[in-house]
């Protein structure tokens, strides 16, 4: 142990700490919970603070390096009441997300401004450079930094509300832009609103309100799972296997039990061997259970294969090494299409592993689909088009990593405080592997520092619960970031192939899917993940023959899973590319063709019922196919070729800039449409009570993760119960409190969750007007209005909310006004938007530079522009790095070679591409005050715009992703 | 990975040298390279932040730079040359920057960093606690043995520079880059990417290089940046 003196946010401090801990560590046994952990090594910056008035991240920094220095948190700027200019800033332009990286953020913002009080935006971004906040693009923290210098130089600023637009086009019919017209020239972080005719002006539905988190996120209130101290805490760790496919020959924990401090070890040989498929997902969960909690064979290096509990984390790491494992290697594969290969080895041989496919081709899942008959339709085309496309594997990269704490309750029931998005499958999986009934579970989501999919899974919860059962203490198990890429979860990668037919008319009149999906060691959302693609790839596009083909292969590379887009992302790429190149082949203008056979309003979408979980036999006609009701297509296509100055793809002295010899430029563009929720399946619940002074308490199951749902789903019910959204108080969610939901995923919470929540609030609304109509003297309850916190008889007469509370509570017939709804959706209306991108290609190196990213998106009415354009600009950014620079790296062992943040290469704030977002409004009559989703269609159209943009520029189609140096050069070359 | 078993601060540059002298113990400038969340190689540190290292003096041509000044100090100082400055911000970003140092940084001798290539162009000669002072290109080519100490680097500031790079994004570290620097004595070029360290090569000497390949470029790759790269600063110099 050493003494560490540091004079702490202005007071002088001592502390103790042994020479290995980092100060980040140390900070946040002090109490300084906005200190947070991304990485053991820097990059992440989430652990940022100002070491003697410098940014800086504190999990780099022994804490005996500290020693005699002056440290400054976040939490130096927390007062009683309200936020500091900077916080305000912060949460004002909605460059809080998750928020787990604010006090790093606020804090560079700090030390920024004290040196420079009107900071250009390229110091901006270099300060924003070391933390990973790629959730937001980056676009509202930089308008945040802004507006804090300003707020700071005592000047007025202008409300952060979305930039109104006139529409450029009547909302059906397509229009020639103007090449002069260059658009609104405004900060990129306020979204282009185009309001429709058709929508009313509310009160609170469709405000850039601030989000309902904000003040908590801002001032690094504990709020995420790691952020509560618990007596007789013990720290798991896990053994990951150094093999790609092993079987366990022997494992000898003697001496790890014997280390003094360790608590429990569990393996195959101690823990029931119980089946299950850890995707979070609605119950019975696809099959096959191929998984338990530790098996006596490992299929990907960082498969499971023990875990222990101890009283540090280092004596746990200790323990870990010292459990002696004797494996028996076997051959791997790795590829999909080589798996399924005779001979390959056989993944899943276990005798228990009940509905695979093929077990010995390793084929885990065969489905198809087919509407009208495409063999015979392209036999008879006059022109088919074939191409092959290769997508590959890449991690969600939540900041926060997975984590969980699980303590038995005074009652000997299982807590289980966890970072997820499904806290209810959660619940229900996890009861059978620790052997206790759901009735004795509970789960607990607090504020989750980002998930992206990767939280969508039952993941880490059934070895900290295990744990906790064995010790009879509280357990705490968090991932490291490296852990994070290679045992947790990431993208499918994908082998797909596109065959289709079009008539000299340019429509197309076959399309087949070929799809072989890599699931990697286990099942998992392998199914559901290749069904989103086969339905996202063959939806876009009317045409009368369609046929879908999919094989889902277990392979040994870490184990794919959930990530925001689900399956769209491929086969977009896939479908957006192989469009472009029938259009070139049949010398069409490649948006022209894509919009004389894309989906409109009215158009059929009919191969949806026919795939996926509840698929209907394609044999069987259905007597009504799910239609498009809503579509703002031609707005955003029009709005997004303003942005981005489409004319000028066809100018050869852009493209060729004459200044720069080796440079060519180019436009690209993707025709995006994805779904709201997953119909017939996904269910939220929610309830609603009012409060003595006429605010509120919504519990809602769906899981907000960062995105703003709470703040959506409050706006909701505010604007139904005429009160101010900081009237609701929202929690979200906990399975022993609020209503069932599905979860955080398939772009579900807004569309269906917000139905639940408008339902719930017109109960209590119907209620709150009988109870007001006897207040008032009036007959008819339904005449009464609800605004500005009060209920208003048609004759101007108003009693208040409080009033009515107080009245209805303690008074007369005393009642608890609430009310309860769930809601399940038997449509999935398409949000849809257009994808634009401007970029430059080195000819002689290869590198693509991505200059400008455009999307403008119909999603309905955004409930609130300013979380909605964050959504749309996070997502973009994600999807950049899918195309761009983000790929997992092996050796031939299978072992992952770049499991740190820099070689695996996320987008960070000084690198980029200028962004633009436009909304533009249609009314969905079946969302919430006409909402359709938006969470997931960013991810859709970066990659293929980027590949028709690098065509634009030089001529050649590349069919694999990402567009690294190399890949572009290598395809340049050969050209 | 390290296991840390104990911390030493010194305050002097002789009490320092002696510490280091003992195995198993390893001088910590910033610690933005040492790994000390877990491992099991028993390591002491010492702790160099004591040692006043962190000065930089100029006199006419010659910048002597501490060696625990950190990058970002390099960034906005006057008498430091351009291509090192920006070379200083691109190495890390905003929040590691203030802490590495830049004899961390040559002790880390990283293959991918550009701030050393520009170190290397301005003809550095690292100075070590016992008086001697070497070439850098020898440092990086020899590694440091148990005990050496830097205790700063000198630099020369005259002449004009150029910089190209190829990296996945713009702030990625890139491939492969190619730094020059046109002074009285002569053009020096510098490339990282190719090889286990920064080096110095004759521009003759370009199609001899063998640049180990990994997956963000295979070696022939890297050889042909090397080419394109070098062609771009020497023309842009000349």
């Amino acid at each position: 142990m050493t003494t560490i003196s540091i004079v702490l946010n202005g007071v002088a401090a001592t502390v103790d700490a042994p020479p290995h801990e980092s100060l980040a560590s140390v900070l946040r046994r002090l109490g300084m919970f906005s200190v947070k952990y991304g990485s053991a090594t820097g990059e992440t910056g989430a652990a940022a603070v100002l070491f003697d008035g410098r940014l800086a991240s504190a999990d780099v920094i022994l804490a005996p390096q500290a020693d005699g220095h002056e440290i400054t948190t976040v939490e130096v700027l927390n007062t009683a009441n309200g936020l500091h200019p900077i916080q305000e800033a912060f949460v004002a332009t909605g460059a809080l997300q998750s928020g787990y990286s604010a006090g790093a953020m606020i804090l560079g913002t700090m030390a920024l401004l004290e040196h420079d009080p009107d900071p250009s935006e390229a110091a901006i971004r270099d300060m924003l450079s070391g933390i990973l906040d790629r959730e937001t693009g980056y676009v509202k923290p930089v308008a945040a930094v802004r507006r804090a210098a300003a707020l700071l130089r005592g000047e007025e600023v202008e409300p952060c509300v979305p930039i109104v637009l006139e529409p450029m086009t009547d909302g059906t019919n397509a229009v020639v832009v103007d090449a002069d017209d260059a658009g609104p020239q405004a900060d990129p972080a306020l979204p282009r609103l185009i309001p429709s005719v058709d929508v009313p002006e509310l009160a609170v539905v469709g405000h850039a309100e601030a989000k309902v988190d904000g003040l908590k996120l801002a001032k690094g209130n504990p709020a995420f799972t790691d952020d509560i101290e618990m007596r007789g805490l013990l720290y798991a760790k896990v053994l990951y296997s150094p093999h790609a496919h092993a079987r366990i020959v022997d494992i000898d924990d003697r001496a790890a039990t014997a280390l003094p401090g360790v608590h429990a070890v569990l393996h195959h040989r101690n823990t029931p061997r119980v089946k299950y498929a850890s995707g979070g997902q609605s119950w019975p969960n696809p099959h096959p259970y191929d998984q338990v909690s530790f098996d006596d064979k490992v299929r990907h290096v960082g498969d499971r294969v023990a875990a222990v509990a101890a009283e540090t984390i280092e004596i746990a790491e200790e323990a870990v090494r010292l459990i002696e494992v004797t494996y028996e290697v076997l051959p791997a594969v790795f590829d999909e299409l080589e798996a399924m290969q005779p001979g390959a080895p056989i993944i899943h041989d276990e005798a228990d592993t009940h509905d695979i496919h093929d077990r010995d081709r390793n084929i885990v899942h065969h489905f198809e689909a087919e509407r009208g008959d495409v063999n015979a339709a392209i036999e008879a085309a006059p022109h088919v088009f074939e191409r092959t496309f290769r997508v590959h594997q890449v991690q969600q990269v939540p900041i926060e990593p997975h984590i969980t704490i699980a303590w038995l309750d005074a009652d000997e029931r299982m807590v289980v405080r966890t970072a997820t998005q499904v806290p209810f499958h959660t619940r229900r999986m996890l009861a059978p592997l620790i052997g206790m009934e759901v009735k004795r579970i509970r789960v607990i989501k607090p504020r989750i520092g980002g998930g992206f999919g990767a939280k969508q899974e039952m993941l880490i919860e059934d070895i900290a619960a295990h744990l906790a059962i064995a010790t009879r203490r509280p357990v705490r198990l968090e991932l490291t970031r490296e852990e994070e890429f290679w045992a947790s979860r990431t993208r499918h990668p994908q082998t797909i192939t596109f065959r289709s037919a079009v008539d000299d008319d340019g429509n197309l009149v076959a399309q087949h899917m070929r799809l072989v999906g890599n699931t990697g060691a286990y099942g998992t959302h392998g199914y559901t993940v290749q069904a989103v693609s086969g339905l996202r790839g063959l939806s876009s596009y009317n045409c009368p023959n369609k046929r879908f083909d999919c094989d889902v292969a277990y392979t040994n590379i870490p184990v794919p899973g959930a990530y925001r887009g689900y399956g769209a992302p491929q086969a977009l790429f896939a479908l957006e590319a192989h469009m472009e190149d029938i259009a070139r082949g049949i010398d069409r203008d490649p948006l022209e063709f894509k919009r004389q056979n894309w989906v409109t309003v009215g158009d059929e979408l009919d191969i949806a019922p026919h795939i996926g979980e509840r698929a209907t036999d394609d044999a069987v006609e259905l007597d009504e196919y799910p239609k498009v009701h809503s579509s703002g297509i031609e707005e955003c296509v029009a709005q997004g070729q303003r942005s981005i100055g489409w004319h000028r793809r066809l100018d050869p002295a852009w493209r060729e800039p004459a200044d720069r010899p080796h440079i060519r430029r180019g436009l690209g563009f993707a025709f995006c449409m994805h779904g709201s929720g997953i119909p017939f399946l996904d269910m939220g619940g929610c309830s609603i009570k009012l409060n003595d002074d006429g605010s509120f308490n919504m519990l809602v199951g769906a899981t907000d993760l960062g995105t703003g749902a709470d703040t959506v789903l409050g706006q909701i019910a505010a604007e139904v119960l005429g009160v101010a959204l900081d009237d609701i108080i929202v929690y979200s969610s906990d399975t022993d409190m609020t209503p069932f939901d599905t979860g955080a995923y398939a772009s579900s919470t807004t569309y269906i969750s917000g139905t639940a929540v408008l339902h719930a609030a017109e109960a209590v609304r119907k209620r709150i007007k009988e109870r007001a109509a006897e207040m008032l003297g009036v007959d008819e309850p339904c005449t009464i209005e609800l605004h500005d916190k009060r209920a208003w008889a048609p004759d101007g007469t108003s009693v208040s909310m409080e009033e009515l509370a107080l009245h209805t509570l303690h008074w007369e017939d005393q009642e608890q006004i609430m009310g309860t709804a769930s809601y399940m959706s038997p449509d999935c209306p398409p949000p849809f938007a257009a994808q634009f991108v401007e970029i430059e290609v080195d000819v002689q190196t290869g590198q693509v530079e991505v200059i400008k990213m455009t999307m403008a998106v119909d999603c309905g009415v955004a409930i609130n522009p300013i979380t909605a354009s964050g959504q749309v600009e996070g997502g973009m950014t994600q999807a950049l790095g899918y195309a761009h620079c983000e790929e997992f790296a092996f050796d031939s062992g299978g072992r992952m070679l770049n499991d740190r943040l820099g070689p695996y290469k996320i987008y960070r704030a000084d690198e980029m591409p200028d962004t633009e977002v436009f909304l533009v409004q249609t009314l969905e009559d079946s969302g919430p005050f006409g909402a359709k989703a938006v969470a997931e269609i960013p991810k859709d159209g970066v990659a293929p715009a980027i590949r028709n943009a690098i065509i634009n520029a030089t001529g050649v189609a590349i069919d694999d992703l990402p567009f690294t140096p190399e890949r572009v050069w290598a395809a340049l070359d050969s050209a | 990975m390290y296991r840390i078993d104990a911390y030493h601060r010194p305050t002097s540059v002789t009490e320092a040298v002696g510490l280091l002298a003992e195995p198993a113990r390893l001088a910590l400038a910033g610690g933005t390279t040492i790994r000390h969340d877990g491992g099991s190689t028993p390591t002491e540190v010492v702790d160099l932040q004591a040692l006043g290292l962190d000065r930089i003096e100029s006199e006419r041509d010659l910048v002597r730079i501490g060696a625990m000044v950190r990058l970002h100090d390099l960034v906005g100082h006057e008498a430091v040359p351009d291509l090192i400055r920006r070379t200083a911000r691109s190495e890390m970003p905003s929040t590691l920057r203030t802490i590495a140092t830049v004899g961390g940084t040559i002790g880390a001798a990283g293959s991918d960093s550009t701030f050393l290539a520009a170190l290397l162009v301005h003809d550095a000669s690292v100075q070590f606690a016992d008086g001697r002072s070497v070439a850098l290109s020898s440092v990086l080519n020899d590694g440091l043995a148990t005990g050496e100490l830097i205790v700063a680097v000198d630099v020369h500031a005259s002449g004009t520079t150029a910089i190209a790079g190829t990296g996945r994004t713009p702030a990625d570290d890139p491939i492969v880059a190619a730094v020059a620097r046109s002074a009285e004595d002569g053009v020096r070029l510098a490339l990282s990417g190719v090889g286990p360290t920064p080096e110095l090569v004759e521009p003759g000497d370009l199609d001899r290089l063998e640049p180990p390949g990994d997956f963000r470029g295979s070696s022939a790759y890297r050889r042909h940046l090397a080419q394109v790269l070098s062609t771009r600063v020497l023309q842009e110099l000349s």
